[in-house]
């Protein structure tokens, strides 16, 4: 079990606990008697000799600090001393009232683990800050473990040189498989576009970002980079050392200047217009991703909404017009738009669509004054979700477009839309040579 | 995060839809049920696109309950929309059979007594469409059915069916949990059966299997409605010729029409019996009394 060289410090410990009343050897053999013959976890042992000999188990200064990897599944009083591999700011809602929490990623020399900071932070934690916290749980959410601190644990800032060094394999990763949370990943990507922005940091800074979107053979990702390494659309780029944050779903690999970023040659991938035809997913596959960025679904329209065809919207919020008011802004003159919001269903999920106005025209075949003087001849506004139904239901679809999810579900919103036709025989004949074997 | 997952759609063959025999509820509150097929297809949601053969109003103009047939290369769809889907059964009130449909809905089941078990789609929506766009659904709808006969051929080489050695295999979780709750319930399931339901389906779009047109179905119900009519004014003449002849008062004996309308026609009792009661109900027809048969009017 345990080496007497890590013991040493608890068994101090708890010799000063107990003011020198045992001899250290003594110590050592109920600590051992504790962890070895009964299987009580050290914290446990030091506290239950301090409490037999009588002392205070408050006045135990070390603590049992767990290792990363050792966290197994659900555990309390969990203490650990580590560094801030990644922090992130997040509202959620509690008891409908909105609520400040962070996660991210802890690690130490031994792993990495993701946390979830509940309560207004104890301290303003960054990236990179080494921490002891004690008195967390964890848990294990989507089958792995995590940290939580709650309302009873603490975080300090200790100093560096308290946990070592250390450097993890990165992970060798293709994006279609990218998650969110995910870190020290090592991707091989093309990037298939790029912009450069400034932002302001959450202290107020103004930071260079580079964000685009980037393809490998499996699927495309967007990416942030906090760095200017150079890169430029067309680039074929390995990325050691990055991180994946989400927006809506939507995972997003991210890297800064701490990251490794090497160039190699055209032919290590395909060209863009290549991987642009891998991106289709089936819609189970989104749901379990969370999202995806320009993406291709091929599925049919089962349903289309109210709130179709001819709409009118609230000139200062753009929501829609109902019965002439604004749920926000009262009665207002609403201005004329076309949309489609319907169900896709590929037989492995369903997601819902939105299609914007000029997408609208071209399924229409005219235009919002067309629609516009078609409603007004037949005295009804809902003649054009009709014409909608009529083109778009049972209709085996391709629609391409970013899809994000969030409480209701997965919502792919339309950049192309097109009639997909299946060559039935070719198919068919496919598929029959395949059951015949 | 929990999302609130719409149920999908499932593309199943009537077949293995009206053989399933498993209802599993909800655990949840709220949470939706599902029918089991044999093969593991959890379905709460449905999708199909067949040839609307029949429809029926059984409930009354005021509050229409529909009933309709979709068939489908292997068998038919009992489909039902009433108050709760008024645009399904307005769509559905306006329809002339026969029509390629699509239909989306919920399975529904019904246990009259302990050893039947009726399948049924309640509509959510019902469109006519084109029979290419039928042949694209029968292609979904088989790609479905070969994915669960893989997981089934799998799963049979198991010692015990288990979920998470399928998803090893690279099965979707719940196609694998469809199919051992299946397992558990359906005794000695025959794959043979559906795979050659899938084989027959396949060929069913290809050219050189002749199947039928809506052309042709509509000409064999055309012939068949020909020959309605003539059954119908056959029993007719026969009823009043031998009013006139014998100048009955009270209709013709029952018995005595059958006979006389079998020698003149190659008919069965029971198209004579289904001739008789269609006049009847179209008002043609009454029973002056009790065995006698009577033309109106």
């Amino acid at each position: 079990m345990e080496e007497n060289e890590e013991l040493a410090p608890h068994i101090e410990d708890i010799n000063r606990a107990l003011n020198e009343k045992l001899s250290e050897e003594q110590i050592e053999e109920e600590l051992r008697t504790y962890t070895d013959r009964y299987g009580v976890p050290l914290g446990s042992a030091k506290r239950s000799i301090v409490k037999k000999y009588e002392g205070d188990p408050q006045d135990l200064y070390v603590s049992t600090e767990k290792a990363i990897d050792d966290i197994g599944g659900d555990e309390q009083g969990l203490n650990l001393k580590c560094r801030i591999v990644s922090i992130n700011e997040k509202e959620i809602e509690v008891d409908d009232e909105p609520k400040q929490i962070w996660y991210g990623i802890l690690g130490d020399d031994t792993g990495t683990i993701p946390f979830t900071l509940w309560e207004a932070k104890p301290i303003e934690l960054e990236k990179g800050d080494t921490v002891k916290i004690e008195n967390a749980y964890a848990n294990t959410w989507n089958d792995e473990p995590q940290v939580n601190i709650g309302s009873k644990a603490s975080v300090k800032e200790i100093e560096n040189d308290e946990v070592p060094q250390f450097e993890r394999e990165t992970q060798k990763l293709d994006l279609a498989d990218i998650r969110e949370n995910m870190q020290n990943l090592d991707v091989t990507a093309r990037v298939t576009s790029i912009e450069r922005k400034m932002v302001n940091t959450q202290d107020d800074e103004e930071k260079e970002l580079f964000s685009g979107i980037m393809a490998d053979e499996t699927g495309k990702a967007q990416f942030s980079a906090w760095h200017d390494f150079g890169m430029e659309e067309g680039d074929v780029l390995r990325v050691k050392g990055g991180y994946v944050r989400s927006w809506r779903g939507i995972p997003q690999y991210s890297f800064d200047e701490t990251a490794e970023v090497e160039f190699l040659d055209d032919e290590e991938l395909p060209p863009a217009e290549e991987l642009d035809e891998v991106s289709v997913y089936s819609i189970s596959d989104l749901a379990k991703r969370g999202g995806a960025v320009d993406a291709i679904v091929d599925a049919v329209m089962i349903d289309i909404k109210s709130g179709s065809g001819l709409i009118f919207r609230c000139p200062e919020c753009r929501r829609v017009v109902q019965k002439g008011a604004c749920r926000v802004h009262g009665k207002v003159d609403g201005e004329a738009d076309l949309r489609v919001k319907g169900i896709l269903d590929d037989g492995t999920g369903a997601l819902t669509v939105i299609i914007n106005r000029e997408l609208t025209e071209d399924i229409l075949g005219y235009d919002l004054e067309e629609a516009m003087e078609k409603a007004k001849d037949e005295m009804n506004q809902s003649v054009i979700q009709d014409a909608l139904e009529e083109k778009l239901i049972a209709q085996p679809l391709r629609v391409k477009g970013n899809i994000t999810s969030d409480e209701y579900g997965l919502m792919l919103v339309a950049d192309e839309v097109e009639y997909k036709t299946i060559d039935v025989e070719e198919e068919a004949r496919k598929m029959l040579d395949e059951v015949r074997v | 995060m929990s999302m609130i997952n719409r149920e999908v759609a499932w593309r199943v063959f009537a077949r293995e839809f009206n053989d399933s025999t498993l209802e599993m509820e909800g655990t949840e509150e709220r949470s939706p049920s599902y029918l089991v097929t044999p093969l593991g297809a959890k379905i709460n949601r449905i999708y199909t696109v067949g040839v609307l053969t029949e429809r029926e109003n059984i409930g009354d103009p005021e509050e229409p309950m529909w009933r309709a047939r979709v068939t489908d290369p292997t068998g038919t769809f009992f489909v039902s929309a009433g108050q709760y889907q008024p645009e399904v059964a307005t769509t559905l009130g306006h329809m002339e059979p026969p029509l390629f449909v699509a239909v989306v809905g919920k399975s529904s089941t019904y246990q009259p007594d302990e050893d039947t078990f009726l399948t049924s789609i309640r509509a959510e929506m019902i469109k006519e469409v084109t029979e290419e766009q039928r042949d694209q659904w029968i292609i979904e709808a088989a790609t479905s059915l070969k994915e669960r006969l893989e997981v089934a051929i799998e799963a049979s080489k198991m010692d015990e069916v288990s979920v998470e050695e399928l998803v090893d295999l690279g099965f979707d979780e719940n196609l694998a949990e469809g199919f051992k709750q299946a397992n558990e319930h359906y005794d000695s399931l025959s794959f043979d059966k559906y795979e050659r339901m899938l084989e027959d389906s396949l060929r069913y779009v290809l050219p050189e299997y002749e199947t039928q047109s809506i052309e042709e179905i509509q000409e064999e119900k055309e012939g068949e409605d020909r020959r309605d009519e003539e059954l119908e004014s056959l029993v007719i003449d026969v009823i009043s010729n031998l009013e006139e002849e014998e100048k009955l008062e009270n209709g013709v004996e029952y018995e005595r029409v059958k006979e006389k309308v079998m020698e003149e026609e190659d008919i069965t009792e029971d198209e004579f019996e289904e001739t008789v009661n269609n006049l009847r109900s179209d008002g043609k027809l009454y029973e002056p009394v009790l065995g006698n048969l009577k033309i109106i009017g």
